[in-house]
C-alpha cells in the first residue's frame, strides 16, 4: 500500500462537512435523500461490509447516477481501495479489456447495470448489486487502510484506445479548490448535477459540494430538458452543471420561461466542448443574476483553465485563463503558425503516469502533459481551443483544423450537426469530407454548402466530398470521436 | 430523347456550369468567361481550384469523374464535354 502524502483525502472533505453540517441534506437523487451525518454513516458502514474483498486493490464501479453510486464511491475509498469508474453504457469488450486492464478484483453496481452484466459472459469477476453490498455482515473496520489514489477512469478517447488515468487524492484537493476558488462555491448553493459521477466533470462537481458542504441533486438523464428545469425551482438551485448541446437544446424553449428558471442561479458550468457562440451570448442575456462558465480539462489534467463569460467580455470561443498555480504553454513545431501549436500541462492537477501504460507515459515529459490538443493564447492570455492534433487534415502541404470548417458550415440553416475531416486522395495526400446532419424537414443540398464554403474558406479547405448522415459519433460529453469518422 | 430535349439539357447544363466558374472565381466577369479559355490563362487556377470545380460538378450532376477526367479537365468546354459523357 502507498504511504500518505497528501494532507486532505475525499472522506476528510466528506468528515469536515459532516462536522459543519449534520442535518444538513447533503444529496438528493429522484428517490430519496441523505444529510451529512447519514451519508458519513452509510459510507462507514458500506466501508466495513465490503471488507470480504480483501484480494485486490481495486474495486469497479458501474451505474447511473444515484445516491448509492456516491455511498458505494466513498465507501470503496473509505476502504483504502481505488475506485475504479465505468459507464454503464459500456459495451462487453471494452469492459472485458479495461477489467483485465484495472486487474480489479469485482464489481460493484445499480440493479440495472446487473442485469445487463449478468448477459456479459466474458466477465469472470463477481458483481454484486448495491443491495447484496448492504446486506452483508458489517465486519471490524480495524485492517482499513489509506491509498494516495482515489479513483481509475479509463478515458472515453476522441482519437483512439481508452487510456487508463488514476487520479490521486493530492490532484483532487488541489482540483476542487481550484474550483471553489474560481467558481465562488459555498455552503449556500444547491447544486443541480444530471451528468454522469463516472467522467471526471461530474465527480469533480461532486467533490466539490462535498468540500463546500453544499447540497448536490443527482439526476440520471441529462436530455430531459423538462426535468433539469423543473429539477432547479423545485430544489431552488443555484449552479448547473450541464454540457453545451444541451444548453443549445434549451434556447429552444420560450425565452421568457427560460428566464424564469434560471432566475436563482448563479452559475451554469459546462465543459470545454465548443459552446456555439450564439449559445454564450444568449445565456449571457438569459441569466439575470448569474454566469454561464466553461473550463478546460482532460481526465489526465482536470481543470486547468477557467472562463467566466462575462457581459462586457466578448471572448465566447475561449476557454479562458489558465488555473491557478497551473502552467500551460503552446508547444510548435512550424514557425509560421502565428501562435498556435500543442497544449502542454503542468501542475498537481496533471497525472504522473498513465495506468500500466509505457507507450501512453510518453505524452508525459518532465511533468509536461502533452494534450494533443491545438490551440493559442491571445494578448490577454485567453486560451483558444482549435482541434487536435492527430484531427489536423493535411491537403497537399496545407494544414487544416477541422474546427475552422465545421464553425463556418454551421452557419448555414438547415445544418444541425457537422463533422469535417480528411479522407485519403491519390493527388493531395488527403481532402476534406464533411459528414452532415440536415435539421428536421431541411431541403438543403450539397452545392449550397459547397458554395457557402467558396464564399467563407480559402479555397484548400473547401470540402471535396460531403455526406448526408442520420447522427456524428460522439463521446458522452459530445466531442466528435473523429477516429470512428475516417 | 427529343432534339428540343437534348438542347433544353445542353443549355441548363451549360448555365450550371458557367455558374459553378463564377462560383469558384470570385472576381471573373462576365465578359472573362469563355467556353475554350485554358486553365493557364486564368490568373488563379491552380490545384486547389481545379479541386473545387470538379468537387462542385460532381454535387450538382451527381455524379462521379474518374482520377483521369479530373486532372485532364483543362476548360469550361472540357467540364462540359465530360458531363455530357457522364449524363448520356
Amino acid at each position: 500500500m502507498c504511504s500518505i502524502s497528501f494532507k486532505m483525502n475525499v472522506i476528510n472533505f466528506l468528515e469536515e462537512s459532516k462536522k459543519r453540517h449534520p442535518t444538513k441534506v447533503a444529496l438528493v437523487d429522484e428517490e430519496k435523500s441523505l444529510t451529512f451525518q447519514e451519508l458519513y454513516q452509510e459510507v462507514q458502514s458500506f466501508s466495513t461490509s465490503i471488507a470480504f474483498l480483501n484480494k485486490k486493490n481495486i474495486i469497479s464501479l458501474m451505474s447511473e447516477n444515484s445516491v448509492s453510486f456516491i455511498i458505494s464511491y466513498l465507501g470503496i475509498i473509505n476502504a483504502g481501495k481505488i475506485v475504479h469508474l465505468i459507464s454503464p453504457e459500456i459495451s462487453e469488450i471494452n469492459l472485458s479489456n479495461q477489467l483485465k486492464s484495472s486487474d480489479s478484483e469485482a464489481i460493484i453496481c445499480s440493479n440495472t447495470v446487473k442485469k445487463n452484466l449478468s448477459k456479459f459472459v466474458s466477465i469472470k469477476i463477481p458483481f454484486f448489486e448495491f443491495e447484496d453490498i448492504r446486506s452483508q455482515s458489517t465486519q471490524d473496520k480495524k485492517n482499513i487502510k489509506t491509498n494516495n489514489l482515489a479513483y481509475l477512469i479509463y478515458t472515453s478517447g476522441t482519437t483512439s484506445e481508452p487510456k487508463g488515468v488514476a487520479i490521486s487524492h493530492v490532484m483532487i484537493e488541489f482540483t476542487t479548490k481550484n474550483i471553489i476558488k474560481v467558481l465562488g462555491y459555498s455552503d449556500l448553493d444547491v447544486d443541480v448535477l444530471p451528468l454522469p459521477l463516472y467522467h471526471s466533470f461530474g465527480l469533480g462537481c461532486f467533490h466539490t459540494s462535498l468540500y463546500v458542504g453544499s447540497t448536490l441533486v443527482l439526476l440520471k438523464n441529462a436530455n430531459n430538458l423538462e426535468h433539469i428545469l423543473q429539477s432547479l425551482e423545485k430544489n431552488n438551485a443555484t449552479t448547473l452543471a450541464i454540457i453545451p448541446a444541451t444548453l443549445t437544446k434549451l434556447l429552444k424553449l420560450d425565452r421568457s420561461v427560460l428566464e424564469n428558471y434560471f432566475t436563482n442561479i448563479r452559475l451554469i458550468i459546462t465543459n470545454s466542448t465548443p459552446i456555439p457562440k450564439n449559445t454564450v451570448q444568449n445565456f449571457k442575456e438569459i441569466l439575470k443574476n448569474g454566469h454561464l462558465a466553461t473550463y478546460y480539462g482532460l481526465t489526465e489534467a482536470s481543470r486547468s483553465t477557467f472562463m467566466i463569460f462575462e457581459k462586457n467580455n466578448e471572448r465566447e470561443e475561449s476557454v479562458g485563463r489558465v488555473a491557478p498555480e497551473i502552467e500551460i504553454k503552446i508547444v510548435s513545431k512550424d514557425n509560421d503558425n502565428l501562435g498556435m501549436g500543442e497544449i502542454w500541462i503542468k501542475g498537481n492537477n496533471v497525472i504522473k503516469k498513465y495506468w500500466n501504460n509505457t507507450e501512453a507515459d510518453k505524452n508525459i515529459v518532465d511533468r509536461w502533459l502533452q494534450t494533443g490538443d491545438i490551440g493559442y493564447f491571445d494578448k490577454e492570455n485567453y486560451l483558444f481551443l482549435k482541434g487536435r492534433n492527430d484531427d489536423i487534415i493535411n491537403i497537399g502541404g496545407e494544414k487544416i483544423v477541422p474546427r475552422e470548417i465545421e464553425e463556418v458550415v454551421m452557419q448555414i440553416a438547415g445544418v444541425e450537426e457537422v463533422a469535417a475531416f480528411g479522407i485519403k486522395h491519390e493527388i493531395f495526400g488527403q481532402v476534406i469530407k464533411l459528414n452532415v446532419v440536415k435539421a428536421k424537414d431541411s431541403d438543403l443540398d450539397k452545392f449550397v454548402i459547397l458554395t457557402h464554403c467558396l464564399k467563407n474558406l480559402e479555397k484548400f479547405k473547401v470540402p471535396s466530398k460531403i455526406d448526408f448522415v442520420e447522427s456524428i459519433p460522439k463521446t458522452d460529453y459530445g466531442k466528435v470521436k473523429r477516429f470512428m469518422l475516417k | 430523347m427529343t432534339l428540343a430535349t437534348i438542347l433544353s439539357n445542353e443549355v441548363e447544363y451549360k448555365n450550371i456550369i458557367k455558374n459553378i466558374f463564377f462560383e469558384v472565381f470570385a472576381n471573373l466577369s462576365e465578359a472573362d468567361f469563355a467556353w475554350n479559355k485554358e486553365q493557364k490563362d486564368y490568373n488563379n487556377w491552380d490545384s486547389f481550384a481545379q479541386l473545387n470545380l470538379i468537387t462542385l460538378v460532381e454535387s450538382k450532376f451527381d455524379i462521379t469523374l474518374s482520377l483521369e477526367e479530373s486532372i485532364n479537365i483543362k476548360s469550361a468546354n472540357e467540364i462540359l464535354e465530360c458531363v455530357r459523357s457522364h449524363l448520356k
